[in-house]
């Protein structure tokens, strides 16, 4: 106690100096008021506190005023729906008096940032884009706000039901659902139907089809299909969705990462088997290179999110407009039909204090109830609600969403599976895939040093 | 007479007054930097993972740096970064001085090419890997499209290959830094006396002479700074490697400070971390040491 | 310099020149015709260097979307912020090292070389936690504070190594002229070590400009610096290249202004080089 004392003495002291020093280059507008966060100390104890408001449930939800001045962070992700975001939030803003800052961030600094800023507890973000994938992590450590409490309140206007199942997947662990569901995507096939009518076959409906037609379409300078090849998770979440689509899965039946197994083994070297039919780049292929191979022209197939399907029909962006269909992913022969599911979904931070979390969660039900979910697709974003699926409007804007429909309804949202250790199976998975798929492994090798690594991560 | 003025304005220079110019950064930077430092000392000696719900700490002692002798991807990524910092700065350093030998005069063209160069310098090194990959990608980048044109079979392109792997993320650092380089030593150039010159050229010494024996010994202390500078920075590479590999094909460019990311960002083993970080720490400082007492030694 | 050079010389230099500004330039003039393409055209092979289908639609895109000059106010608040604070600290220090014979001065240069050499990876979590015990976090103050102490640890280094070659008789001879100390520093030893200076300063203006990691972790959304903006561009999905374009040239621009501006003073450094003899 007196150590820190001393240490905050010292910084003060240094503070004085700093402002003296400091004088002609930033003085005005140095350490900006507003953005001073919430004194840690009081912000330790959030949890208990956020209890609370379920017994109110009475207060009627159209009392907007008592959010009159709340101003709330929201740490948004710029995939596609970003837009639709920064349409929708100056309605809601409108609506509820509820001040909405929008922070864009990439991927690569949205979890560092967010990161820190759970650790530290310092609550610079009330609202945050979480990705499927980070649930586990989030809930074991409870960064984010179980919401279970805020939904059975409110479950009266929220109309769960309508929500796809495996949408709830966006956030759920061990029963508890950390983050909302707020844009679902899913694993679907893109084909030139060109392509394969001046080849005379049908889009593939097995895997075994997908081989043989990404062999058939190989030609000169024109490859069969476009993979995820870089180091990293790139190649690690590849693997993984085809895996899936083989039946595999990194985790045995107890929940145990079991990386070598005759299934897995056989997956990966289809895996690599398929590369021989891929542009010669595709091992340090990322997301953006397989999105650029696919819209350049270069190849005939490519597997991904549906959310990037608007952008192939867009001149400015695709040299194949018109050109382009999409179809479920196929699975292996004989395998009951499974589609990989993944997307973002939308949580509170833990620390924030109780106000701010009932605002946010005011936020959460606006732009996922029904109404505005019609807007929130309209404006780029991603579905998660059968009625919006459904809608006559939106089918006739966007065709595939029958397709996308059926992919959600069999959906599986757990080939990437939710737990805290993820990133070390998706790094162990993405540095060894690769090492087989650039010849420095065989995929039993590559598979049981994988597992190794694992194992050796999480003791 | 003059001896005895000079020996007491020496003492007068060598009291005090030179604390005072040095104590404010001292203080400075101890103030903020100590606490890091000891942070990073102290946690080296736990078993901390920042994934672990109660946040318990363990007092392990120095278990996280015998784990380094033991764990495998250590010795390989200590040699990708031995290989790329020596890489790096050599070619820089020889790059530097002929770019800033070439562009020292001050003619208009000169200048504006100089101010030009500086633009690698003031993108984010993971924008430049990002642009670099871009450009290095077999199927559509600009530069395996000529090498191509040029009968060169470029495979999996530059960064796909186990064996160019390395050489291609070199040369994205050597794009990046070498200008800076330059620009350190133009300023070692631009304060070179003129005397011994005039001297050498009265000698009739060539112009090759007089570089070889008068510029580039002037120029050693600049040179020191401008080895010290680039080596600590290469050992710390992480953008570029993060943006363009992430450290492969396999682990062909992983380096120490990438490792260390993994550990630490990926794993969330901070006590780890915290060790494979102190012995970064140590490696560098040991280089820089025995080099700094090389140089100093011929110096004088 | 001095000597005349041959027409082959005058050759083999205009040839390497040419060589040397197309290594440099060619990854940034690909930036700019970028930023000036649609997406789908960014990746066409042949490379269309000089003709293409050109549009402004990216720079219309960012200037009415995202908060650009926001972003580059809050990178000169902070480059210049750090410069000067380096400066100030850095050159003084820089210059009793290279003048004290005290072994303790002398040592405390490998301290600050120390410094530069800790894997910012490492640190950054503790230098959260302190900014966010100052209650710094998302303000310019605590990228400067931080930046300061890798600039100022290199400044130290570079004016010890330029000042070293100051003679000290110019001081002396000042002071039998009955200057003080402090301003045989001010008004020798600084104006001859200009080129020193600039060099220093432009490093500081550099590293603090493409600073990444300190800026990500210590900003706020209003204290955002550009090359954060940059990232921005990445999605999940794709790298929307033709934004990235655009931001990336709004971040060179006042770089070049700056080294065009500050290249001036090679010049002046080299005069009051030339006056010492």
């Amino acid at each position: 106690m007196r150590n820190k004392l001393i240490q905050k003495i010292m910084y003060s002291c240094l503070l004085l100096v700093m402002v003296v020093g400091m004088v002609g280059c930033s003085t005005p507008t140095a350490a900006p008021t507003e953005a001073v966060v919430a004194p840690t100390t009081e912000a330790a104890a959030p949890t208990k506190e956020a209890a609370a408001p379920t017994k109110e449930v009475a207060a009627p939800v159209e009392d907007v005023k008592k959010f009159d001045g709340v101003e709330l962070t929201l740490a948004s992700m710029t995939d596609q729906y970003v837009s639709a975001f920064r349409y929708l939030i100056p309605l809601f803003e409108e609506e509820t008096g509820i001040k909405v800052v929008m922070d864009e961030l990439g991927y690569v600094d949205l979890y560092q940032k967010l990161t820190a800023d759970f650790v530290g507890k310092t609550a610079q973000y009330d609202l945050m884009t979480v990705d499927i994938v980070w649930s586990g992590e989030y809930a074991t450590n409870g960064y984010t706000l179980p919401l279970n409490d805020f939904m059975a309140r409110d479950a009266a206007v929220t109309n769960e039901a309508d929500i796809m199942p495996v949408a709830w997947t966006l956030g759920e662990y061990e029963g508890k659902q950390w983050a909302y569901p707020l844009a679902g995507y899913a694993n679907v096939l893109n084909y030139r139907k060109d392509l394969f009518e001046a080849a005379g076959i049908t889009p593939p409906t097995t895997q075994e089809e997908l081989l043989a037609a990404v062999k058939q379409l190989t030609v000169g300078d024109q490859y069969g299909i476009a993979l995820l090849g870089a180091k990293g998770s790139a190649v690690a979440q590849d693997y993984m969705s085809f895996l899936q689509q083989h039946g595999g899965s990194v985790l045995d039946e107890s929940g145990k990462v079991a990386l070598v197994t005759p299934k897995n083994i056989e997956t990966l070297e289809f895996f690599g088997e398929l590369f021989k039919y891929a542009p010669p780049g595709s091992t340090d292929y990322w997301w953006d290179q397989r999105e650029t191979a696919f819209r350049n022209g270069t190849v005939a197939m490519m597997e991904g999110w549906s959310i990037a399907r608007a952008g192939y029909e867009n001149p400015e962006m695709s040299s194949i407009v018109g050109k382009v269909d999409v179809t479920a992913a196929p699975v292996s022969a004989g395998m009951e039909p499974k589609y990989g599911f993944g997307g973002w979904g939308i949580g509170i931070n833990a620390s924030s204090d109780p106000q701010k979390q009932e605002a946010a969660w005011e936020f959460i039900k606006w732009i996922t109830s029904v109404d505005i979910q019609k807007e929130w697709v309209k404006h780029d974003g991603a579905p998660i609600r059968r009625s919006t699926l459904e809608d006559p409007e939106l089918v006739a804007m966007y065709p595939w969403f029958p397709l996308m429909l059926n992919s959600f309804e069999n959906g599986d949202g757990d080939y990437r599976p939710r737990i805290p250790t993820y990133s070390i199976i998706e790094n162990a998975l993405g540095t060894y895939v690769n090492a087989f798929l650039v010849g420095q492994e065989t995929a039993e090798s590559a598979l049981t040093k994988a597992q190794e690594q694992v194992v050796a991560n999480t003791k | 007479m003059n001896q005895a003025l000079g020996k007491s304005i020496n003492r007068v220079l060598q009291s005090k007054s030179y604390v005072v110019l040095l104590l404010p950064l001292l203080i400075f930077v101890t103030l903020i930097a100590i606490y890091p430092l000891f942070f990073s000392l102290r946690i080296s000696l736990f078993d901390y993972r920042l994934t672990d719900p109660n946040q318990t700490q363990t007092f392990v002692g120095i278990q996280n740096y015998l784990r380094a002798f033991k764990d495998p991807v250590i010795f390989i990524s200590l040699k990708n970064t031995l290989i790329f910092v020596l890489g790096t700065v050599v070619s820089e350093l020889i790059l530097g001085l002929g770019l800033a030998l070439l562009f020292a005069p001050e003619t208009r063209i000169a200048r504006f090419v100089r101010s030009f160069l500086l633009i690698p310098m003031a993108l984010p090194p993971l924008v430049v890997g990002l642009v670099w990959k871009s450009l290095y990608n077999a199927d559509f980048g600009v530069i395996p499209y000529y090498l191509k044109a040029l009968g060169i079979n470029v495979g999996r392109g530059p960064l796909g290959e186990l064996n160019f792997a390395m050489p291609a993320v070199i040369l994205i650092d050597i794009w990046q830094w070498t200008p800076l380089i330059m620009v350190i030593l133009l300023a070692g150039l631009k304060s070179l006396p003129n005397e011994p010159y005039e001297a050498a050229y009265v000698d009739g010494a060539s112009r090759w002479q007089s570089f070889i024996y008068i510029t580039l010994p002037l120029l050693k202390p600049t040179f020191l700074i401008a080895f010290l500078t680039r080596t600590i920075q290469s050992f710390k590479v992480f953008d570029t490697i993060y943006a363009t590999t992430s450290g492969g094909p396999g682990q062909a460019t992983t380096v120490l400070n990438f490792h260390i990311y993994t550990v630490g960002m990926t794993f969330f083993d901070m006590g780890y971390a915290a060790a494979l970080a102190n012995i970064l720490l140590i490696v560098v400082a040991v280089i820089s040491i025995i080099y700094i007492m090389v140089m100093s030694r011929q110096q004088y | 310099m001095i000597q005349k050079k041959s027409s082959i010389e005058k050759i083999v230099l205009i040839a390497l020149s040419v060589i040397a500004i197309i290594f440099f330039m060619m990854p940034i003039y690909w930036l700019i015709t970028t930023s000036l393409k649609f997406g789908r055209d960014a990746f066409l092979l042949p490379p269309q260097w000089l003709v293409f289908d050109a549009t402004l639609k990216n720079f219309r895109e960012v200037l009415s979307v995202d908060k650009t000059f926001m972003y580059i106010k809050n990178s000169l608040i902070i480059t210049s912020g750090t410069t000067v604070l380096s400066l100030i600290l850095g050159v003084p220090a820089g210059y009793a090292l290279a003048r004290s014979k005290s072994r303790l001065v002398g040592n405390s240069s490998y301290f600050f070389l120390l410094l530069q050499m800790i894997p910012p990876t490492a640190m950054l979590i503790p230098f959260y936690l302190i900014m966010r015990d100052l209650h710094l976090i998302g303000s310019y103050t605590s990228v400067i504070l931080l930046d300061t102490i890798f600039d100022a640890s290199f400044v130290v280094w570079m004016m010890r190594s330029y000042f070293a070659d100051v003679p000290k008789e110019m001081e002396e001879a000042a002071l039998v002229d009955g200057a003080s100390q402090l301003s045989a520093f001010f008004k020798v030893a600084i104006p001859l070590s200009i080129p020193g200076i600039i060099a220093s300063a432009l490093y500081t203006i550099i590293y603090s400009w493409n600073d990444f990691l300190f800026a990500l972790m210590l900003t706020s959304p209003k204290t955002k610096t550009i090359p954060l903006g940059i990232l921005a561009s990445f999605s999940s999905v794709e790298i929307s290249w033709g934004k990235m374009a655009v931001m990336s040239i709004f971040a060179i621009i006042p770089a070049i202004l700056i080294s065009l501006f500050l290249n001036r003073y090679f010049v002046q450094g080299l005069t009051a080089g030339a006056s010492k003899g």
